[in-house]
């Protein structure tokens, strides 16, 4: 069985994930020319590596069509249902840091927690004539963040593909759930983060999609060895 | 047979609801998907299979009657009261399963007479689960909420608590989570103070200007979303909830009451005995319940297989007030009903139009009806 690894495909994730592999061991040279879209890792034969866009990786590795991936752990959980049941978050890589966040306009000087949105979010319909409407492309986990664990289900997702920071100020939407890292372009739109409005706090990901095949396949065990490895030493 | 056969037994059904007078709707299989998510909320979603139209619009497969047969009644404009009935395969994704089945049910709408109309809509899925499940020893589990809403306002909390804890009931952990907030209350803190001196100064109408400006400076709509005079109402609301603690003993009296469960036959003594012992006027809502008792006396149903439960709800705003399903023998729920005097206004209806109904799960019902007599529900 030949064991596919997909990488992200351009940018600095693919930058970073290369160097990690490489401290692990496992060089990565590309097939052909530098833009190919195919890989090898150098040493291991039977290993193979597929270039892709981080959305397209969590795909794959859902479906179980590359056996490893390296993707945001957002990416992963919002494609896939029971992703745990799913895959493996082999390690945490270090780079690719971004919370998925729920923010407010910050002149909502009564909203600081979820209960206070879950409050708003109960009378909306009668002050507004709709629901509480949230830009994002989270569907699965806002609905997870606000109902599962907050108990908050009257609202509708807007869906916004880009630019969400700007939904409430253009009136497109009142609150979104969105990824961050340093904050400034919510402070720069007038937003504010929920004090538990942190849904999760991602960062790119050693990912192994749950096969029966993988169960002692000693490379499977020795590809994740290695990466945990580099990231100790 | 095949899942999206129909059950043998629809034309019992239907027979049923003629002979209960109730009119047969039909409602298209694809409906617009706005008023589901609408109304349920966006964890539906999920749970049901959405398709847009060319133009962009949202439409699903028909996931319940309830709504497309309300829908339905606002937009032929007819008059009320009115019973309608219907028929028909409902679609959602389930994990364990059929993805397609059938429901039957009745909608009962504009009726004036509460009690009636409640002890009606028992009656009718009572009798009719027992036309087609003969000899099945059905029990059915009663709720209503309009008794917890009164529980909530004796207790004398203010009214932004009472609706956060109404609106949670039915959720047990949502509830049980607010339970802890009014036990131990947390402080309002962390404001701006300037904000801070115009709130405790009560100078309200400064608050609203200072927060209109702002919003103005910062390119914020004053009227796409929330107003300044609405974040400027709750502030002053959320300071004065937040100082909301319930004492210990109205806190055990609130628990002592979500854990009732008794006989439906003895629950008006119950409650009674309840708010006299905990020294609540629950009267308009016991008065209620008690008259709900007497007309399913009445209407002749069996009370002794009706079971009364405080903490049985629907956490969705549209239903106010009894909520009932029926097992065989405490299996799957084979119906289904309840109080939805909130929706048909929700759904655009322009004046107050009461309502109640119920819902029949006849791949459940059906399943029975092939096991043997012998063998366990």
């Amino acid at each position: 069985m030949t064991i596919t690894i997909a990488l992200p495909s351009k940018g600095r994730m693919k930058d970073e994930a290369s160097a990690i592999f490489e401290r692990a061991g496992l060089k990565i040279s590309t097939v052909g020319n530098d833009r190919s879209y195919r890989g090898r890792v150098e040493g291991m034969d039977d290993v193979e590596i597929a270039f892709l866009s981080a959305s397209e990786i969590s795909r794959e590795i859902g479906a179980g069509a590359v056996d490893f991936g390296v993707t945001g752990e957002d990416l992963v959980r919002e494609g896939l249902a029971d992703a745990d049941e799913r895959v493996d978050f082999c390690a945490r890589l270090g780079f690719g840091h971004a919370d998925v966040v729920v923010a407010v306009p910050d002149i909502w000087l009564d909203v600081d927690t979820m209960a206070d949105l879950g409050d708003v979010a109960a009378e909306f319909r009668t002050r507004h004539g709709r629901r509480l409407a949230i830009a994002t492309k989270y569907w699965r986990l806002t609905q997870q963040h606000f109902s599962g664990s907050h108990g908050i289900q009257l609202y509708r997702i807007v869906e916004s593909l880009g630019a969400t920071e700007g939904a409430p100020a253009s009136g497109s939407a009142d609150i979104i759930v969105d990824i961050t890292s340093t904050g400034s372009t919510l402070k720069a739109n007038h937003l504010k983060i929920l004090s538990d409005g942190i849904i999760l706090r991602s960062q790119a990901c050693l990912v192994r999609a749950r096969k029966p095949e993988h169960d002692g396949d000693a490379r499977i065990r020795e590809i994740v060895e290695r990466v945990q490895g580099a990231l100790r030493g | 047979m095949t899942l999206s056969d129909m059950p043998d037994f629809a034309p019992d059904l239907l027979a049923a609801f003629t002979a209960r007078r109730a009119e047969r709707v039909h409602t298209p299989v694809i409906q617009p998907a706005d008023p589901f998510l609408d109304m349920a909320g966006e964890d539906l979603r999920r749970r049901i299979f959405l398709t847009a139209s060319e133009t962009g619009t949202s439409l699903c497969l028909r996931p319940e009657f309830t709504i497309p047969v309300c829908l339905r009644h606002i937009a032929t404009a007819t008059g009320t009261p009115k019973r309608y009935a219907y028929l028909g395969e409902v679609f959602r994704q389930r994990r364990g399963g059929a993805e397609e089945f059938y429901q039957a049910g009745i909608e009962d709408l504009g009726e004036r007479d509460v009690a009636s109309a409640d002890a009606r809509a028992i009656v009718d899925a009572m009798e009719i689960l027992r036309l087609v499940l003969k000899g099945r020893n059905l029990s059915l589990t009663l709720g209503d909420q309009a008794v917890f809403e009164a529980v909530v306002a004796a207790l004398g909390l203010p009214v932004g608590w009472q609706k956060r804890l109404i609106h949670a009931f039915g959720d047990a952990a949502h509830l049980e989570a607010l339970l802890d907030r009014l036990a131990r209350p947390q402080p309002v803190a962390g404001l701006d103070p300037e904000i801070e001196a115009l709130l405790s100064a009560d100078r309200e109408d400064d608050l609203i200007a200072r927060l209109e400006s702002r919003m103005e400076e910062t390119g914020y709509s004053t009227n796409a979303s929330r107003s300044p005079a609405e974040i400027a109402r709750r502030l002053k609301e959320k300071r004065a909830l937040a100082e909301t603690r319930l004492d210990g003993s109205a806190l055990l009296l609130l628990r002592e009451f979500l854990t009732l469960r008794l006989p439906l036959a003895e629950a008006s003594a119950a409650l009674a005995g309840f708010a006299d012992a905990a020294d609540l006027k629950l009267g308009p809502a016991i008065a209620a319940f008690d008259a709900r008792l007497a007309a399913l006396a009445n209407a002749g149903a069996d009370l002794s297989a009706m079971t009364y439960r405080a903490a049985f709800g629907r956490p969705l705003d549209y239903y106010t007030g009894m909520v009932f399903e029926i097992t065989a023998a405490g299996g799957e729920v084979l119906a289904g009903g309840g109080r939805f005097d909130r929706l048909m206004t929700l759904l655009g209806a322009e004046s107050h139009i009461p309502a109640v109904g119920f819902s029949l799960w006849l791949d459940r019902i059906d399943t029975l009806r092939t096991r043997r007599s012998g063998e366990p529900a």
